[in-house]
């Protein structure tokens, strides 16, 4: 029998440490020298895209684990994840575009590096929910959707590359070779939120999943009852 | 396997040379593109250069008039179930299909490519060779991601308007690879090689992801 799975810790853990990194951020980090208290906005942007990226990741893994076992519960975890990293996603464009305003007089920048990757990505990840409900439930669904999910995994440090051959250097560049170019405090408040929205993200997923479970257990039970009255 | 894919390209060109359905398509449908491109760029003063990243967006969009004919005659007459039943390497089916992709996409080129720069440059346009190379690499990239593609959509519910949703964020790499080779091959730029590079690991990456998964996309 399948199992519906927890993730209690998750959801608690998140509850705690995003409006932490919501109270750091507004009241105790220094602004920012060069973009003043707009620059705050980074600790959620940053975080939710590497959650994002996370989520998408967890989907990939997944995705292959499917084709090597055919054992259907990985699809089903693929699936989630790609779908919470779509939501994600869709919140690193928002939050992107408003810092993007405030920070350049324009809600977007074709010339900007990582805001070009992400859409990319972006548009690949939502062509999946097309792919996958065109295709009839069942073990043809489920590889062909692995198989595309795994194309993600060449696109994504193709993307990085191309935009690096057509080179702009407008995003600012926070983390180098030499370590992050922030102070103690903007430091630790970025950890905790990046540490609460992965929480959040893992909570997310195994809620999801739960959900996603529990449909499935009462559709096998109603088919069973179907069976028995017939 | 290579023999199989040999054979196998064989077949399709020969069927696309006595039927006559795609590439003559492909060929009106690029050339009326880069008209349509001369009036809404360069009518509206847009530059040489502009143009020159114009030819990508027709050359992928014509691919795609191709790819949506990929596996149809297969279809149509069983002959993809057959397959699945011969004794060949499932990778020998989307080599075949890349091949001759890589055929049609060529042929519609040797027009294309003269009667763009018939239409948009005189003696002033970017070097010639450095433009072909990048066309190749480009085809190969194209045919290698589309098959894939074309097999991930064939059978699904809307199957043609699925293909080019799939298709083009994919190819958006791509496209930013080959757009910067040809600026680059402008008499002033000095990154073609590193564009080209770039090109080439295109291919052989998403060759070896198609190589090593095409065998789940074929039959339950």
């Amino acid at each position: 029998m399948t199992r519906i799975g927890g993730g209690a810790p998750w959801v608690v853990a998140s509850g705690l440490l995003v409006p932490l990194a919501i109270a750091l951020a507004a009241w105790w980090v220094p602004d920012d020298a060069d973009q003043g208290y707009s620059q705050r906005i980074f600790y959620f942007h940053v975080p939710i895209a590497l959650t994002t990226y996370a989520a998408f990741g967890y989907g990939a893994v997944c995705a292959a684990m499917y084709l090597r076992t055919r054992d259907e519960r990985w699809d089903l975890r693929s699936y989630v994840g790609i779908h919470v990293g779509s939501i994600f996603g869709c919140l690193v464009l928002i939050t992107g575009a408003l810092w993007a305003k405030v920070s350049w007089g324009v809600w977007w920048d074709w010339s900007d590096r990582q805001l070009n990757v992400f859409l990319v990505l972006f548009l690949f990840y939502c062509a999946y929910f097309m792919l996958r409900f065109s295709l009839d439930e069942g073990e043809r669904r489920f590889a062909y959707s692995a198989v595309y999910t795994l194309l993600g995994v060449g696109l994504i440090p193709l993307s990085i590359l191309a935009v690096r051959v057509a080179e702009s250097l407008l995003h600012p560049t926070v983390f180098t070779a030499d370590g992050a170019a922030m102070t103690s405090e903007m430091f630790t408040t970025f950890l905790v939120a990046l540490a609460g929205m992965l929480c959040l993200g893992a909570a997310m997923i195994t809620l999801e999943l739960r959900g996603k479970r529990l449909a499935l257990r009462i559709r096998e039970v109603r088919r069973r009852l179907e069976g028995t009255n017939l | 396997m290579i023999a199989d894919a040999f054979v196998l390209a064989r077949k399709d060109l020969l069927l696309e040379f006595r039927r006559r359905e795609v590439v003559l398509g492909m060929i009106q449908y690029v050339v009326s593109t880069l008209v349509i491109v001369h009036f809404a760029i360069l009518g509206a003063d847009g530059s040489e250069r502009a143009a020159a990243g114009m030819l990508w967006a027709a050359i992928l969009f014509t691919a795609i008039l191709s790819l949506n004919r990929c596996f149809a005659a297969d279809q149509e007459e069983g002959a993809l179930e057959t397959l699945q039943l011969a004794p060949v390497d499932r990778a020998a089916i989307w080599l075949g299909k890349v091949l001759a992709q890589m055929a049609y996409l060529i042929a519609m080129e040797l027009v294309a490519l003269p009667a763009f720069w018939l239409f948009f440059f005189g003696d002033e346009g970017p070097a010639p060779l450095p433009v072909i190379a990048a066309v190749l690499l480009a085809d190969l990239g194209l045919a290698t991601v589309g098959v894939l593609v074309a097999a991930l959509t064939q059978g699904a519910r809307a199957g043609d308007v699925l293909l080019p949703v799939l298709f083009l964020p994919i190819s958006i790499p791509l496209v930013i690879g080959a757009v910067t080779a040809t600026l680059e091959s402008f008499p002033d730029g000095d990154g073609t090689l590193r564009a080209l590079g770039f090109l080439g690991l295109f291919d052989t990456l998403f060759a070896l992801l198609a190589w090593g998964t095409f065998e789940h996309l074929t039959g339950e």
